[in-house]
């Protein structure tokens, strides 16, 4: 049954390869559908897997599926419309390897063994590679060589580390599976040294994919070549399965009493990204490189977070959903945008509010939530990990964060007030298909809800997947 | 006596230092397939009890390393391998010295790591650090893509060395599927190298260098 979440959609891909062009469209849909029946119910019968050994359902696996399954099935129905308008020549590869992205990105959240979940984040980069190559353009070939190269080699790294955290059990005499909940449980017999060398390793490579800064040069490349579609998938959901790997790794550190070696190492990372973020998204030309250093600010923040641990883990899961939900909305309104002015370029557009005003409320709400302002959940996630940095004295580093998302802020507001109200000598309306907007009104209202009010499952699901780095209140 | 793993893993050096020191693509190739076979039958002689299927997995190993992922490069790139240059950013003896430097080093830090199996087998950990360091060295030293491809080969070799060796727990099926994955991964790599070709007529990466801040 568990197995069944990523066969499905596995199986569906091949057959969508050697349909005809425009029919793989309602398979993508149904197979969204589906799909997000099954997380349902992986999530309230939480059953054993057919190979224990490989798969199994824990906590922090339920939360990214669930988020994955919610935005696959609203992207593919966004998805049916932006095909019929974009030009899109092998549509039927396109539709193929978004289901297969969507299988293998299944297959990282419910894996436990430590090689498969490198295996499933490989497969990751090679059934999106083709995502990113739709256009066949001599850029779109630069971003999908960059990605699959730099991706590839970072990912080999996180295989080096893994094979060191097999060798600190080796080296500390230790016979338990290969899994991550087992090797949680034994970790204080595990030989630190090793154990060390594999997760700075795992962080390296999986942070390659995540997105963090120094490692982060393929992503703002990747996400503004490929379809709005598919960035929306890369970057909402793509980032948090690199996330679970180092995640799942970090909790082997914190039971193995090495909490603070790693929480250094994180915090670093993730402000080496979010400062990153803030100096290049000053300059951006282009308005979905700009939503792309903006992901890398969040995973930024996200890694900050769970560096500092407790409220911090807890705010840094806060922001990896809701960042999931607000991005790929604006992701998907940047789709919009695109088709609407003909153009990637900021200063090609101007005047959304008035030409494009369906699309313009989607895209300034998102904007207001990616931001962190009230309403949206960012804005509770950041106050949880601003708080708990407080708290554990991190006074030199928390003031780096605010500056930099006040820097972010202020940079990111003066592009989309250009697009937004610019003048420009062209006022005529554009049409907007209300199906290319309400799949981002459902996202942004999702994340809108979970603010106020989270279901007592949902929160007991954060807690348990956080309890072990002294996470909740 | 010199055991006979340590043979091999000098032909594994070799391997590398020829790679450094090839300025065309065919010869390039060669070395690394060689090593791929070589790298891939080392198992055999480390002395672990080997299960039926352990020995159909080296073998399949073998057949992919040595074989399959070399094949896939050489077909993806028929025509241009035969023209052109690697293109170095480093020059050939200057790779050749920094290779040989890079193998001293490796020797040097290695017994430093006190791991139970350097003691039986003296040039395993050196040859492991030695492929994974020259890959990365491949990878920035050339601006040919299907160089660079090779790079990330050798440094997968690496991996599998430290994996196969150090580590007692092989499931062969995990194994066999990281195998698989690196070889999708080379073919999709092969599919972009036509299409670099056909775009630029060339794989050389300075023709991808329009995207930047």
């Amino acid at each position: 049954m568990v197995e069944f979440a990523f066969v499905a959609p596995m199986l569906t891909g091949i057959i969508a390869f050697f349909l005809p062009l425009t029919a793989g469209r309602p398979l993508l849909v149904l197979t969204g559908a589906v799909h997000l029946a099954l997380s349902i119910m992986l999530w309230a019968l939480r059953p054993a897997a057919f190979f224990p050994a490989y798969f199994a359902v824990t906590p922090e696996g339920l939360l990214s599926l669930l988020v994955i399954s919610l935005l696959f099935f609203l992207i593919s129905i966004y998805t049916t419309a932006y095909l019929k308008a974009a030009d899109i020549r092998s549509e039927n590869i396109f539709t193929g390897s978004m289901l297969l992205f969507l299988s293998t990105m299944t297959m990282v959240t419910l894996s436990e063994h430590i090689m498969v979940m490198w295996i499933a984040i490989e497969a990751t980069t090679l059934a999106s590679a083709p995502l990113i190559y739709t256009h066949r353009s001599a850029a779109s070939l630069e971003a999908t060589w960059k990605y699959v190269l730099i991706c590839s080699v970072g990912i080999a790294l996180a295989l080096l580390g893994s094979v060191f955290i097999t060798l600190s059990m080796d080296v500390g005499g230790v016979n338990v599976p290969v899994a991550f909940s087992a090797l949680t449980d034994v970790a204080n017999q595990l030989d630190p040294l090793w154990l060390k060398t594999g997760f700075v390793f795992i962080l390296v490579g999986y942070g390659t994919k995540m997105g963090l800064a120094p490692m982060h040069t393929w992503l703002p490349d990747a996400h503004s070549e490929a379809p709005s579609p598919a960035s929306a998938l890369l970057s909402g959901v793509l980032l948090n399965c690199a996330y679970l790997g180092i995640f799942k790794t970090n909790k082997i550190m914190h039971a193995a009493g090495l909490g603070d070696f790693s929480g250094t190492i994180l915090m670093t990372f993730g402000l080496v990204s979010i400062l990153a973020a803030a100096t290049f998204i000053l300059k951006q030309t282009e308005y979905k490189r700009l939503l792309a250093y903006s992901s890398i600010e969040n995973m930024g923040i996200i890694a900050f977070g769970t560096g500092i641990g407790g409220l911090g883990t807890y705010g840094a899961v806060i922001c990896l959903i809701h960042h999931s939900l607000i991005k790929s909305s604006l992701f998907l309104c940047s789709g919009n945008i695109l088709l609407g002015f003909g153009d990637r370029l900021i200063a090609a557009t101007g005047q959304m509010a008035r030409r494009m005003p369906k699309t313009f409320v989607a895209f300034f709400g998102g904007f207001a939530g990616i931001s962190g302002f009230p309403p949206f959940g960012i804005f509770i996630g950041e106050f949880f990990i601003i708080m708990a940095a407080f708290r554990t004295g991190h006074h030199l580093a928390v003031g780096l964060f605010v500056l930099s998302l006040c820097v972010i802020f202020a940079g990111f507001a003066r592009h989309v007030m250009k697009i937004s109200f610019d003048d420009v000598d062209a006022t005529t309306q554009i049409e907007e298909k209300s199906i290319m907007v309400w799949p981002q009104y459902a996202l942004l209202t999702t994340s809108l809800v979970l603010c106020f009010w989270i279901p007592e499952t949902l929160y007991q699901t954060i807690v348990q997947a956080v309890a072990n780095m002294g996470g909740g209140f | 006596m010199i055991h006979p793993v340590d043979t091999l893993l000098a032909l594994v050096l070799l391997s590398v230092l020829i790679s450094f020191g090839s300025s065309r693509l065919p010869t390039l190739i060669k070395a690394l397939a060689f090593q791929g076979v070589v790298v891939s039958i080392v198992p055999f002689f480390m002395g672990h009890e080997l299960t039926a299927g352990g020995v159909v997995f080296t073998l399949a190993t073998m057949v992919i390393r040595g074989l399959g992922i070399p094949l896939c490069i050489h077909l993806a790139i028929k025509k241009v391998a035969i023209k052109r240059e690697v293109e170095p950013i480093i020059g050939y003896n200057a790779s050749l010295l920094a290779g040989l430097l890079l193998i001293v080093a490796a020797a040097f830090v290695s017994p430093k790591f006190n791991l139970p199996q350097t003691s039986v087998h003296a040039l395993l950990l050196p040859t492991a650090i030695t492929l994974i360091v020259a890959g990365m060295f491949l990878l920035m030293a050339r601006r040919n893509a299907i160089a660079m491809v090779l790079g990330y080969i050798m440094m997968e070799n690496g991996i599998y060395v430290v994996g196969t060796s150090f580590s007692l727990r092989g499931h062969h099926i995990v194994e066999f599927g990281i195998l698989l994955d690196v070889l999708a991964g080379v073919m999709i790599m092969a599919i972009i190298l036509q299409n670099i070709k056909q775009t630029f007529d060339d794989v050389d990466t300075a023709h991808l260098r329009t995207l930047k801040e």
